[in-house]
């Protein structure tokens, strides 16, 4: 009946996990004298650099997009996959420069809650993220805004708004 | 298997966890004096055993038996101690300890950001995995049994 502990599994994406949770715990939630406002957009000006890399090395051999339709489903798929080892569960659009991406258990997230408990501390997880998805979107020559909203944990959704592409 | 309560202790001895699902008799003192003292207790326990023990075998984890329950201590290589009061026929305890500890412990308050080392753990989504992996390995002895 015992089962043999396989070491490391699913370690991989746990570095990733850990520091992104140290980076807004040690930031965001413990220094209380500064304004919270100006750490968040540090955090996501830390992801709009790492998505705006980030993509440059996932499209190496990709061709290139026909639509801004294409560009945001593969965000949802393989761009998400890539870090989040998961896909997008709900893409919604009003076909005129606006997303709504929905994620049913966000990674970050997961752990933390599964109800309305530390509800508030939710959005300060999802900055980086906003900013890794508007960097990869500004490397594909799409400018945009990324806000992101939480109603329940873990299930979190991004708001695209595409301000002017090329 | 009757599963009474269970304590969680971290390295330097502080009550991170109660949980109880069984207990007839009200305490008579606080959960933090009842803490000190069950944490006294294991560890004097764990010291006297290895002293005293005829074989040479460093183990992380004892139990002892009186007529009406069995009480259960797990210790993780991290210094994580799990003491479990249960019913006298309760087999693998220790598995079950082991498993608390990599599927809930290590999932929800080692993983999770907001949990601070050192403090009573808040988290409701850590009681309700607890509570689920319990309630399954109810439910899983009463069927073999």
């Amino acid at each position: 009946m015992a089962v043999q502990p396989q070491p490391f599994s699913g370690a991989e994406e746990l570095p990733l996990e850990l520091l992104h949770g140290e980076l807004v715990c040690s930031e965001v939630l413990l220094s209380k004298d500064k304004d919270i406002n100006e750490l968040l957009s540090k955090l996501e000006f830390i992801g709009f650099s790492t998505g705006y890399r980030l993509i440059e090395r996932l499209l190496k051999e990709s061709p290139r997009f026909k639509d801004e339709l294409e560009t945001i489903k593969f965000i949802c798929k393989d761009f998400w996959t890539a870090i989040y080892k998961k896909q997008i569960d709900n893409l919604r659009t009003n076909h005129q420069g606006t997303y709504v991406l929905q994620d049913n258990s966000f990674k970050f997230l997961s752990r933390i809650s599964a109800t309305k408990q530390n509800l508030e501390h939710g959005p300060k997880f999802l900055a980086y993220t906003c900013g890794m998805v508007r960097g990869a979107l500004a490397n594909l020559g799409i400018a945009s805004v990324v806000i992101a909203e939480v109603t329940t944990m873990p299930t979190c959704r991004f708001h695209i708004t595409i301000t002017r592409s090329v | 298997m009757t599963i009474h309560n269970l304590y969680i202790f971290d390295r330097n001895g502080i009550l991170v966890y109660y949980g109880e699902w069984n207990r007839k008799k009200v305490p008579s003192m606080s959960k933090e004096e009842e803490g000190k003292l069950v944490y006294g207790m294991i560890i004097s326990l764990r010291g006297v055993i290895e002293k005293v023990s005829p074989l040479d075998i460093k183990d992380n984890s004892f139990h002892y038996r009186t007529s009406k329950y069995k009480m259960n201590f797990w210790e993780s290589p991290s210094g994580v101690k799990f003491v479990m009061n249960t019913d006298l026929n309760s087999p693998n305890v220790k598995e079950l300890l082991r498993s608390i500890y990599t599927q809930v412990y290590v999932e929800y308050v080692v993983k999770n950001p907001l949990c601070v080392q050192g403090e009573f753990i808040n988290s409701e989504l850590f009681a309700q995995k607890l509570d689920e992996v319990i309630k399954a390995s109810l439910s899983y002895t009463s069927r073999t049994v």
